[in-house]
């Protein structure tokens, strides 16, 4: 695979964008989102120092699209070819969790992949981590390691440029124009950057660290008051689970179009009061409490258990996102400590 | 089945039987040949209104047509009830699994069920009829809230009880006009003696109020968690194990049931909520 290096970020974005769409960050107030590059416009081309606020899975997996129609032709939709700059190592780890729920199972899911198909990863390194982030109690790092076609790492005089897929390394062989060697000294550069990030985020989350596994606190906390608790805070918007970039509850209702029925799929989420609902009006989870645990069993428990992975990547947007001040790590913490407590107890008896 | 995992095909109701009070069975052709486990779920579409899932109670052997018994208990299920003949629906599926019928061969199946839970039954049973010498016996025993709510009437009083090796016992909750059988919940009407526990599967379909006491009935005569087979009702909705709505603990309904034995599930507090 190539590593090469490229002076300006202008000069990749514009070669990307001249094949397919490109969507890149943009910083709004203290946040990022993503927008789509336009060459012709002298923007401000922004290397993002940390994850942009909103999650890669809304390039993959649209918050609503139309899942089938009848007649079927009518749903035929071409899905095209489009890129996206600045997903970070939780970004990347997002995806192949998707990837396994969506893609790499006995049914597919025909959308998904032809986005997945479509998408031109362009991921970079982390910098400056927030208050808010905790990839690295998830064995995460601040820097990708694979599921990426190209990878930036910003160093003084440009950025080192890595091809990850053999994707990325045509796209390195047919501009060879645009990159260089990359120059001595940027190689030994960025590891020392990625070091400082990972000592930053070590720091950052000294006070989280568990020392149990966090299936097992989650997985014995079922009768814990904490989610009860920890409810009481919560107003119900629903922004943790909109955010995560994991979380992929759908939701199928019909419509009437002009000259088709539509089946649509919108994006769900478990913490909503009427999800698990059935006909009939029964619900097995009518108190927050049990909703927001159910959420957390779901990450830590249950889908480790079906695919071998926690349904988290430590990105931390829950907390950004949340209205009602609610963090993870926190409860994380409660839920670690109430067990001790527990066996310490236990264990006197 | 379709590439398209949410597509479904085109069908139409072409006949519709009303069995009680608030059950109908629709009858259902859909354009494709239809195949199916019996204890296999589908999707059924009314387009533009939305869909629910419903385990056909026709036999798996019918691939052109398929009766599906449903209860008006919701938006669907009530614009369905409003529905004539001759209207066009789709359906999806099949999906989970079925009954694991080969592991019942020898034994004694011993089936409990009540209300609208004797649609998933009847395909079962027929199907289990077809190949009655593979079995010991079927012993049925069935409930209904009252005479009225019993459904499949006809073939339930008549010639499913003329069959070699199967033995049906039914009862209403609270009695009515012409009723000489018994009267109590279903749970009144399941014996230790039905059958011989140690060589016996037993399989329960109902209200979940009806399957918890049942299963914790059938638990104190000795059978073992792992014989006992319970169609798991939740909000099914993809059918694929993807949209999240029908979790079961680990368990995804829609994929890795609807038939759980209690075995599988008895961990998961809350199961029948």
């Amino acid at each position: 695979m190539e590593t090469v290096f490229i002076s300006e970020l202008r000069l990749l974005f514009d070669a990307i964008a001249g094949e397919m769409t490109l969507y890149v960050p943009k910083k709004s107030g203290e946040y990022y989102s993503f927008t789509e590059y336009d060459p012709s416009e002298e923007t401000e081309t922004e290397f993002n120092n940390i994850r942009v606020s909103s999650p890669a899975k809304e390039f993959l997996f649209p918050m609503v699209e139309l899942a089938a129609a009848f007649p079927e032709t009518s749903s035929e939709q071409e899905i095209r070819p489009f890129g996206v700059f600045g997903l970070k190592n939780c970004d990347l780890r997002s995806i192949k969790i998707l990837d396994r729920v969506f893609k790499e199972e006995e049914f597919l899911d025909p959308s998904y992949v032809a986005h997945r198909e479509n998408m031109f990863i362009i991921s970079a390194d982390c910098y400056d981590p927030a208050e808010t982030c905790f990839c690295n109690l998830f064995e995460g790092q601040p820097f990708a390691e694979e599921g990426f076609d190209l990878n930036l790492s910003k160093v003084k005089e440009g950025f080192i440029v890595e091809a990850g897929s053999e994707k990325g390394n045509k796209f390195i062989q047919e501009h060879k124009q645009l990159f260089g060697d990359v120059p001595s000294g940027a190689m030994a550069e960025c590891d020392e950057n990625r070091k400082r990030a990972r000592e930053q985020l070590d720091e950052i989350n000294a006070e989280y660290m568990l020392d149990t596994p966090i299936k097992e606190i989650v997985e014995n906390s079922y009768d814990s008051e904490v989610f009860d608790i920890e409810a009481k805070d919560c107003v119900e918007c629903q922004a943790c689970t909109r955010v995560c970039p994991t979380c992929h509850c759908f939701y199928l209702y019909d419509t009437k179009q002009k000259d088709y029925f539509g089946k649509m799929k919108m994006w769900d989420s478990c913490m909503r009061c009427d999800y698990a609902t059935v006909a009939g009006g029964e619900n097995p989870r009518k108190i927050l409490g049990d909703r927001s645990r159910h959420r957390l069993m779901h990450k830590f428990v249950y889908f480790l258990e079906r695919y071998g992975i926690e349904m988290c990547v430590g990105c931390g947007r829950c907390i950004e996102g949340c209205a009602g001040g609610s963090e993870v790590r926190q409860l994380l913490k409660k839920l670690n400590e109430e067990l001790k407590g527990k066996k310490e107890a236990k264990a006197a008896r | 089945m379709s590439e398209n995992p949410y597509q479904p095909i085109n069908a139409e109701i072409v006949d519709i039987i009303d069995e009680s009070p608030t059950i109908k069975t629709f009858v259902i052709v859909p354009e494709n040949e239809f195949k199916f486990e019996t204890g296999q779920f589908v999707e059924l579409t009314l387009p533009g209104e939305g869909e629910a899932p419903f385990t056909p109670s026709s036999s798996p052997k019918q691939t052109d047509r398929m009766d599906i018994s449903i209860m008006k208990a919701g938006r669907i299920t009530g614009m369905l009830h409003e529905c004539q003949k001759g209207q066009k629906v789709g359906v999806r599926g099949p999906y989970g699994n079925g009954y694991p019928i080969d592991e019942f061969i020898g034994k004694e199946v011993y089936i409990v069920g009540g209300g609208v839970g004797l649609a998933p039954i009847r395909s079962l049973f027929l199907t289990l009829i077809d190949r009655i010498k593979d079995f010991k016996s079927v012993v049925c025993r069935f409930g209904a809230r009252t005479p009225e709510d019993l459904i499949y009437k006809e073939t339930l009083f008549g010639e499913w009880q003329r069959i070699d090796g199967v033995d049906v016992k039914l009862t209403v909750d609270s009695v009515g006009n012409g009723w000489s059988g018994n009267v109590g919940v279903v749970t009144t009407i399941i014996k230790a003696d039905d059958v011989n526990v140690k060589n016996a599967v037993v399989v329960i379909c109902g209200p979940p109020i009806m399957m918890k006491f049942a299963t914790k009935q059938v638990l104190e005569y000795g059978f073992r968690p792992q014989d006992i087979y319970l169609s798991m009702e939740k909000n099914m909705s993809c059918g694929i194990g993807k949209c999240g709505h029908c979790m079961i603990g680990k368990y995804y309904v829609c994929k890795d049931g609807p038939v759980f034995t209690y075995e599988q599930i008895r961990q998961y507090p809350n199961i029948w909520d």
